[in-house]
């Protein structure tokens, strides 16, 4: 190397100014590694969702966005009460008590929820059977259309205000290294991580979870031991649903609550899920992480991408991983007997 | 089986016979407006017959076909207006545009199968809209463009005025249905279609008989998205009007759901859908007319919503007839 001649030797002054906007850069990248952290854990709940109904029913459940949203209109109803666009919605009129504070409603939302998911297994999926691929996509497709246009027709299409359950003000956000991480992101994951404990105490220490991680593993040889494999798998789609209501619920206030809402999360979280492997719940919780940053990251860096077509590198994500390694992350490797 | 198809045929004569008949009857009975309205009804057969060929025969569950309506419409307007091409050759140029494309779809298609493929092409069908915004030149962008080229009747057509116009719109769209349909019916009984076929009932199987499995996919989706693609082609020609807010993702959920509702793996099927649509949204024009029904009403303006009672109508058929409204009577003759 030739010594540098003082032309091309660093003046302090540019030096400062270079390490300085490295330094903003730094904050900017952590400022935007915060904002993703609250979508990644709606990315994350919401695949979770789909990983245990595809974990212990082998199906992609495409209507788990509409239900999820179905969900946050009810936590809408119960909040806001009978409102004049809702006359003749049918459900206002016939729940006393109205309005309930937030998370009273989150909970009513998700308890209906729940229970719309275990419905939904017993009367469509059950008597199925071990039906095709194709039966299944027309029974959810089938679910996702007929949703979505209730809900158009019973609470309007244009976008609703869903009030936020923790503080979204402008000073409400705790200062790290001068990036703000704000209330409501520590909030989400603090919901998801506690729900996440519990579900791991129930699979671990309840008799129903043993259950549960026997169907999961093989239906007809849980079977064989006695378990009832029905009944077990309604459980496993109310408990998927209720992940997809809180998803619904908790990131209704930031993208407005809408009848569509859920159908780009969707794919964010099929994304996730795919990623992480469509079977395992971790998986879910590392894609949704993963995806959650790539979505705010990429279209900061890429601008070509921009907010609106962040969308597209999740699918590309999404059919990398089915082209060179179906089984994501962490998922298991089918293997088909021919 | 050959003995319900020797029958099918017979029924199938009738039917070509009663909707030919319709078809030619239509244009003395209507306005400029509903004689579009009636012709964009007729072309949106071909995307139906689309989904029906990637699905139905080929085996490849597509949720995403409204992209290639879209592609299909973007093309055309685009090799009309800013290439200044003749009409024809950019709407026939406009389907082999859309049919490139969903060869390229067909790609990963190869390895990603069943409900996977379900998943990318709703994928797809969502990052469309989007995309496509992209693209303002050739797009518009988000308020779509207008095309300034009209498809008019050609000199040698009799009469000149707006009604000859949209006369000679709605005989060419019926025409080339017509002869899609029928090249459909071809290509799906020839031996190519019985290869796709045996694809679609066990890929190892057909593999192992010396069909080429990458070839035949790839062919299947571009046919497909081909057929798909000249349904947007031709809505550009009857309102030279393309904007993206015409293909959000529910649309290709519906057309997707029509195809199904019709009857997938027969070519009936796909007439069969667009009919029930059509029938579906002029019963619910009527009903939701009638006010004062209380929540009786309520239910009614849902049905006003054909993605409603699709959605529904997909639920019940896949419970009592897997085949789809086609497939309604042919359950009984199977069984024979």
């Amino acid at each position: 190397m030739a010594k540098a001649t003082p032309e091309t030797r660093l003046q302090p002054e540019v030096l400062a100014t270079v390490t300085l906007s490295f330094v903003m850069d730094y904050v900017l990248l952590l400022q935007r590694i915060f904002d993703a952290l609250f979508n990644s854990a709606i990315y994350s709940s919401l695949a979770l969702a789909l990983v245990i109904i595809f974990r212990s029913t082998g199906l992609l459940n495409f209507a788990q966005g509409e239900m999820a949203t179905f969900s946050a209109y009810i936590a809408f109803v119960l909040l806001s009460g009978p409102q004049p666009r809702l006359t003749g919605g049918g459900l206002a009129g016939i729940i006393p008590g109205v309005p309930f504070t937030i998370p009273l409603a989150i909970i009513g939302a998700v308890i209906c929820g729940m229970a719309a998911g275990a419905v939904t297994e017993r009367a469509l999926i059950r008597p199925l059977g071990g039906a095709s691929d194709l039966a299944l996509v027309n029974i959810t497709i089938g679910l996702l259309l007929a949703v979505n246009s209730l809900m158009a027709q019973w609470w309007g299409t244009g976008p609703r205000f869903f009030p936020a359950i923790f503080p979204t003000g402008a000073g409400q956000h705790f200062l790290i290294f001068g990036a703000r991480l704000r209330y409501s992101t520590v909030g989400v994951w603090a919901i998801l991580l506690s729900v996440l404990v519990l579900l791991v105490l129930l699979l671990r220490h309840t008799r129903a979870g043993l259950g549960f991680r026997a169907v999961s593993i093989s239906p007809s040889n849980a079977e064989l031991v006695g378990i009832r494999v029905g009944p077990t798998l309604m459980y496993g789609w109310a408990l998927a649903s209720g992940f997809g209501a809180l998803a619904a619920c908790l990131s209704a206030n930031s993208v407005l609550l809408e009848p569509s809402m859920m159908l780009r999360v969707l794919v964010y979280a099929f994304a996730a899920a795919t990623l992480g492997g469509l079977d395992s719940p971790k998986g879910a919780l590392v894609g949704g992480l993963i995806i959650g940053l790539s979505q705010t990251l990429i279209p900061a860096y890429v601008p070509f991408i921009g907010f609106e077509l962040s969308v597209l590198p999740a699918l590309l994500a999404m059919v990398v991983i089915l082209l060179i390694r179906p089984a994501g992350l962490y998922g298991t490797k089918r293997i088909e007997r021919v | 089986m050959i003995g319900a198809e020797q029958r099918l045929s017979r029924m199938g004569a009738f039917g070509t016979a009663a909707l030919c008949l319709a078809l030619a009857v239509i244009p003395f009975l209507t306005t400029t407006t509903s004689l579009r309205q009636a012709s964009q009804i007729i072309v949106s057969v071909l995307a139906v017959l689309g989904v029906n060929v990637a699905t139905g025969y080929g085996g490849m569950i597509s949720l995403g076909h409204g992209v290639f309506v879209g592609v299909g419409a973007f093309a055309t307007g685009y090799y009309v207006d800013d290439l200044s091409m003749p009409w024809l050759l950019a709407i026939a140029l406009g389907a082999v545009t859309a049919g490139i494309s969903g060869a390229l779809v067909g790609l990963p298609a190869l390895r990603i199968k069943g409900i996977h493929l379900a998943l990318v092409t709703l994928g797809l069908a969502i990052v469309f809209r989007p995309l496509s915004k992209r693209f303002p030149s050739i797009t518009g962008g988000v308020s779509g463009r207008s095309i300034d080229a009209r498809f008019d009747a050609p000199g040698w057509w009799p009469g000149d005025s707006r009604m000859a116009s949209s006369v000679y719109r709605y005989v060419f769209c019926v025409l080339v249905v017509l002869l899609a349909l029928w090249a459909t019916w071809n290509v799906v009984n020839s031996r190519f279609g019985r290869s796709m076929r045996a694809l679609r009932d066990n890929d190892t199987a057909a593999a192992v008989y010396g069909i080429d499995l990458v070839s035949a996919r790839v062919t299947t989706f571009a046919i497909s998205a081909g057929l798909t693609g000249l349904c947007g082609a031709l809505q550009v020609a009857l309102v030279p009007f393309v904007s993206q807010d015409k293909f959000p993702a529910q649309e290709s959920l519906v057309i997707y759901a029509s195809a199904v509702v019709g009857g997938l793996g027969t070519i009936w099927g796909s007439v069969l859908g667009v009919i029930a649509r059509t029938v579906v949204g002029k019963v619910g024009d009527l009903v939701a007319g009638f006010d004062g029904l209380g929540p009786v009403g309520e239910f009614f303006d849902l049905l006003d919503d054909s993605a409603f009672v699709f959605g529904l109508g997909l639920i019940v058929l896949t419970f009592l007839f897997p085949g789809g409204l086609a497939g309604i009577g042919r359950k009984d003759r199977l069984r024979k």
